[in-house]
């Protein structure tokens, strides 16, 4: 029989991997910024207000999911000082509403911009690809 | 009575499906609009499927949490993007249907 060991020993590792999540909140914003300008440039302003808006909707629901899954986590492992899981709850179903909001407005105001919306919402896939290509580039990096 | 039940059900099941006989046939037989139904069933099905894997994924960490609560940073980063990936595949069949539909 084997003993199960720790994937990770080196803290520098464990710190580099810990702070992905504040990477990947700032590569959002990041490519938010650049590809609104692209988009601005090659769509006009109608797509891109969209994409703003789907991109402001992307970065919230990113940012409650994180809080949710921390209040989860929370949940799980101190039993004693939790909140109440009808907050946890209620969080974890606004992200939908808000997104369902969101694109009824566009919808509603200019359905031109839905395609922009729908891009938008996808940042968070297009921030956790950049975070993987980096994430790939430092192990290379550092020949590990 | 369970097993009257079950039949019963079953003929009301073949009767709904009997329903389409009755229908007006020729030209406005024709109109169905089958891209529309075929969205509709294709996104029930995939955030079903997109439910079904957010359930598992938070069942196994919530599990490993409970187990071994000093791997907490790993397994909550391997979650928030496990759900926002799985979220994302539920987006691609909206999108993809919203072309299609349009």
């Amino acid at each position: 029989m084997t003993t199960a060991e720790p994937l990770t020993t080196d803290p520098n590792s464990e710190a580099f991997y810990a702070a992905a999540l504040d990477r990947i909140s700032r590569f959002m914003l990041v490519l938010t910024i650049t590809l609104s300008a692209a988009a601005w440039w090659r769509y006009g302003w109608r797509i891109v207000l969209g994409f703003a808006c789907g991109c402001a909707v992307a970065y919230l629901n990113f940012h409650w999911l994180k809080r949710v899954v921390t209040a989860l986590a929370d949940r799980a492992t101190q039993p004693g000082r939790t909140q109440s899981s009808g907050g946890v709850v209620l969080r974890f179903l606004l992200r939908y509403v808000l997104m369902g909001l969101g694109a009824y407005v566009i919808f509603t105001v200019s359905p031109a911009s839905l395609y922009g919306l729908f891009a938008g919402l996808f940042l968070p896939v297009a921030a956790i690809a950049c975070e993987a290509a980096y994430e790939m580039w430092v192990a290379v990096a550092r020949g590990t | 009575m369970r097993r009257l039940l079950s039949h019963l059900f079953m003929a009301l099941a073949f009767m709904f499906m009997a329903v389409p006989v009755f229908a007006q046939g020729g030209a406005a037989a024709g109109a169905v609009n089958w891209v529309a139904i075929t969205a509709g069933f294709s996104m029930a099905i995939a955030s079903g499927l997109c439910a079904l894997g957010q359930a598992k994924a938070t069942a196994s960490a919530a599990e490993a949490l409970g187990r071994n609560p000093a791997a907490r940073p790993g397994i909550q980063l391997a979650l928030i993007l496990g759900l926002a990936l799985i979220e994302s595949l539920a987006l691609y069949t909206l999108v993809i249907i919203f072309a299609k539909v349009n």
